[in-house]
């Protein structure tokens, strides 16, 4: 067997992020020579899954610097929290991303024959945080999304219900005429206004539907945010009845990897993790890589991750693991759905304020997890709280987590047995190409799956490709094993 | 190579283009399956029903379920074989008769059924002919319940049978995934099902219907708005009612149901139908009075308001709208939910959905349907109190006309037409 300094490698994939994952996919089939390193003892890198042990490697990692994009990551285990399980019991999810049932990724998947290995659970409604007033308690308010759930809804008026059906119709066919025309005027100004001047809504109602779009600055454009409004409706009832998004069992992306990978290596790709790059040199055509393990090796292409800050704004995190299966709010509510696994609650700018009195500048979004995902035991719940990163953002988060479990009745309070917050900064967002050398676009801390993110990946693969490259063969592949011989079905019965 | 049918609720067919190797293969099924056949028929015709053919059928089927003479011979098959001898009762008989009506027989020197040839067999409840199906036969019924029956431990023969009846309704499961739509899969599971009452006691033969109950919900699950299914599904609610499972009523079970499909789809026309069936029959076994009535009625109408209010363009809402008001303006036609109403009642109770739909034109100004409820409701309401409509009626009326003829130009015969029959022509407009 050739050793791997012998070897000149078509391509050599550093990180095994989800985009560079699923480069490996794609080139499963290939016959390619593909060498794939992780600097990290663990597969995913930014999207990837923690046990509590490798969370406390790796916030122990980000904080003495060397977290790339992430920082500032802390854990907290409260005093005698007796309830917390063994290490390997959880599976704490760095990128919770739920994914809309249109979404090209799952396409991709299924094409791909990949969707096998995942397991896809629901992700159920959306909720909205309404701040206690007066003598009442706060409460979540359910966000109708579709004709029958503002139908069954309690708390919008005749004439409110009136006026979400319409944009509801109006989003689903926003691409039309005579749609198109209506909302282009006001395409890159807040959709607020929009809602206001072309529906009449009033400022709750509009809480509704920006929240839907899971936007973390609050404020998104029109254009933007009817684009992922009309996802989430035409995603609705598309894989089954009552869900417009699913989400990955055992940590979300991290599953993604970690199946893309296994299909890589069975495609023959080297694997190694633990190995990262010490120095690299650009020669003709091709790159030389010293690599940690002590190694050199030439490859035609190097595909590789971002790791520098850009400017803009990031998100703070954070993660609890709680006592309480929280059953409420895992509860399907359409006839004939699956139990969803994921809830979100929205927390709008300024519902919350610091022990310093300060309101919350951004929307806090709060992804419930139940024990279904495998992220952890039954009988407990995972909350992933995000916000744009302020000098309040640490403190909001905290809030909007003791608000959040505060019973309303008489029951008690559910315990927090683990927390773990870091901040995460967005890097550049568009791919870099230097020769042969492709960097892959920073990971955008987005709350859902943004079909972009698999535009680098087919960039990448039509450079390895070359002018083997078939549009119709990516992603597309025939199921490995045998197909079953059409005598069987004779002898069924 | 069973057909799916026609289109199911919104999945288009899609068109195959075979290549050489998938058209040789195709030659190649076609074969086996033409064996098949022959086999089962050449030893069909030598009367032999035994195993071995019970066994072909199953084969046969599972490549074409349409295939309604061979479901016969399997009938065939279980009589002489598989399902426990007939002891001396009649029951066995008329229950050995029970084929499908329409299903050609196979020559008639069969041997089991010495007695059989003269009578003719009564027709089970096709999944269309649902009313008909309601009842079980009575005679079959009395003769499942041997005078003076004690609790007893299942015997062998009712054992066996059971577990027969089980397998064979297993059976059909993956034909029926398959070909949802296929009349002689249903009328097969049908013909079970009536033998599951001829031939075990009451308490075991309704845990099979039960099961089946929950097969029909599973399938309206899958398409809500399949009308097969909603039939069949009255069919198995009515047995499950009847003496010979030793049931009692289901309607309230029922009318809950509807309440659960209507949330999950408000445009299912069936379910809504469904609820109309079923509410005679609730507000007598709930022993409502007229108060009661009164808010049954209240709840109704509020619930397909609001069905309305963000569904106006869907005709079953307005459908089922119209159902209530009927029950208004022609109590005696309907059986009446509120019997005890005058006139005056009637009027107010019209009165009102009209100004409540006239409320969503605030923000539905080109909903058709709307116009056409207005429209007929007004008119209504002048029958019930006998006059004919007053000026600013009229004035509604020709501008609700005017508004239907911009929307629907294709029906402007019939606007024509309503324009003359209710004197509503203003004197050269267009028509």
């Amino acid at each position: 067997m050739e050793s791997l300094s012998d070897t000149l490698w078509d391509i050599v994939i550093c990180g095994t992020g989800l985009q560079q994952s699923l480069l490996a996919l794609a080139l499963s089939r290939s016959g390619k020579k593909i060498l794939h390193i992780d600097p990290n003892e663990f597969y995913g890198s930014a999207e990837a899954a923690f046990s509590l042990q490798d969370a406390e490697s790796w916030a122990h990692r980000v904080s003495t610097g060397s977290g790339g994009l992430f920082a500032f990551a802390s854990i907290t285990k409260p005093e005698g929290a007796v309830d917390l399980s063994s290490s390997r019991a959880y599976s704490l999810a760095l990128a919770p991303k739920l994914i809309h049932a249109r979404s090209t990724l799952l396409s991709r998947l299924v094409s791909s024959r990949a969707y096998r290995q995942v397991e896809f659970l629901a992700v159920g409604s959306f909720y909205i945080f309404r701040p206690p007033q007066d003598t009442q308690n706060p409460t979540l308010v359910r966000i109708p999304s579709t004709r029958e759930e503002v139908f069954s809804t309690t708390d919008v008026s005749s004439k409110a219900k009136r006026q979400l059906m319409k944009f509801l119709k109006f989003v689903l066919d926003s691409e039309a005429s005579p749609q198109l025309e209506t909302w282009q005027p006001y395409a890159d100004t807040p959709l607020t206004g929009f809602l206001q001047q072309e529906f009449n809504m009033d400022a709750e109602l509009q809480m509704y539907i920006i929240t839907f779009t899971l936007s973390l600055e609050g404020n998104i454009s029109t254009k933007d945010g009817l684009a992922v409004i009309r996802r989430h409706l035409s995603s609705m009832g598309l894989y089954g009845p009552g869900f417009a998004a699913i989400y990955p069992k055992w940590g979300g992306l991290s599953e993604i990897t970690q199946i893309s990978c296994r299909a890589g290596a069975v495609g023959g790709a080297v694997y190694m993790l633990g190995t990262g790059i010490k120095e690299m040199e650009t020669v003709e055509n091709e790159v030389k890589l010293q690599l940690t393990s002590g190694d050199t090796v030439r490859t035609r292409m190097l595909v590789r991750a971002s790791d520098s800050a850009s400017g803009q704004t990031g998100i703070n995190r954070l993660v609890a693991v709680i006592s309480s299966p929280l059953s409420s709010m895992f509860q399907s509510i359409v006839e004939g759905a699956p139990r969803p696994a994921v809830a979100v609650i929205a927390f709008p700018a300024g519902s919350l304020s610091t022990p310093a009195g300060r309101a919350s500048e951004h929307p806090v979004y709060l992804s419930a997890h139940s024990s279904d995902t495998g992220e952890c035991p039954v009988g407990q719940s995972v909350l992933y709280l995000t916000t744009l990163s302020t000098p309040d953002a640490k403190a909001v988060l905290e809030r909007a987590l003791d608000i959040f479990i505060c019973p309303t009745s008489g029951d008690e309070a559910p315990q927090v047995l683990y927390q773990l917050q870091y901040e995460q900064r967005t890097g550049p967002d568009t791919f870099e190409v230097d020769g042969p050398i492709f960097t892959f676009p920073a990971p955008s801390p987005s709350l859902s799956f943004d079909d972009s993110t698999l535009v680098p990946v087919r960039e990448a693969w039509k450079r390895v490709m070359g002018d083997a490259a078939v549009y119709a063969e990516y992603l597309v592949f025939d199921d490995r094993d045998v197909a079953l011989d059409d005598n069987d079905v004779y002898d069924t019965w | 190579m069973a057909d799916q049918g026609g289109s199911q609720h919104g999945i288009a067919r899609t068109s195959r283009v075979r290549t050489e190797e998938q058209k040789n293969r195709d030659l190649e099924r076609i074969a086996r399956y033409h064996e098949l056949e022959d086999q089962v028929r050449a030893r069909v015709a030598q009367g032999d029903y035994s195993s071995a053919v019970f066994q072909l059928t199953s084969k046969l089927l599972r490549l074409n379920p349409e295939y309604y003479t061979i479901w016969n011979v399997r009938r065939r098959c279980l009589i002489s074989g598989s399902f426990s001898k007939p002891s001396a009762g009649s029951s066995c008989s008329t229950a050995c008769l029970t084929s499908s009506p329409t299903a050609t027989t196979a020559p008639s020197s069969i041997s089991c059924l010495s007695s059989s040839s003269a009578t003719t067999p009564p027709a089970p409840g096709l999944p269309t002919a649902g009313k008909s199906g309601t009842t079980a036969d009575p005679t079959v019924a009395a003769a499942a319940e041997p005078p003076g029956a004690i609790e007893s431990a299942p015997s062998e023969a009712e054992s066996h049978d059971f577990t027969t009846l089980k397998s064979e309704l297993a059976f059909t499961i993956p034909l029926l995934l398959e070909s949802p739509k296929c009349y002689w899969i249903w009328s097969y599971r049908l013909w079970i099902l009536q033998q599951a009452i001829a031939r075990l006691r009451p308490a075991l033969a309704r845990t099979v219907w039960e099961e089946e109950l929950g097969l029909a919900s599973k399938m309206l699950g899958k398409d809500r708005r399949n009308f097969h299914a909603w039939g069949y599904r009255r069919h198995v609610v009515g047995q499950l009612e009847s003496r010979s499972l030793q049931g009692s009523s289901m309607v309230e079970a029922e009318f809950a149901y509807t309440d659960r499909m209507i949330k999950s789809d408000l445009s299912n026309f069936s379910a809504w139908h469904s609820r109309s069936r079923l509410i005679p029959r609730l507000l007598e076994e709930r022993a409502a009075d007229e108060a009661a009535r009164r808010a049954f009625l209240d709840k109704e109408f509020q619930q397909i308001r609001e069905a309305l209010n963000v569904g106006p363009e869907d005709q079953s809402l307005w459908y089922y709208h119209q159902f209530l008001v009927l029950n208004l303006v022609y109590p005696d036609k309907h059986p009446a939910m509120t019997p005890g109403f005058t006139v005056h009642d009637r009027v107010a109770y019209l009165k009102r959905e009209i100004d409540e739909i006239k409320e969503l034109l605030e923000d539905y100004a080109d909903i058709q349907l709307i116009y056409e409820g207005l429209f007929e409701y007004t008119l209504y309401l002048c029958q019930l109190e006998r006059r004919n409509p007053k000026a600013d009626e009229r004035a509604d009326l020709v501008e609700w006309l005017a508004k239907l003829k911009q929307l629907d130009p294709m029906r402007r015969g019939r606007w024509a037409d309503l324009e003359r029959e209710h004197e509503l022509t203003a004197g050269g407009s267009d028509v």
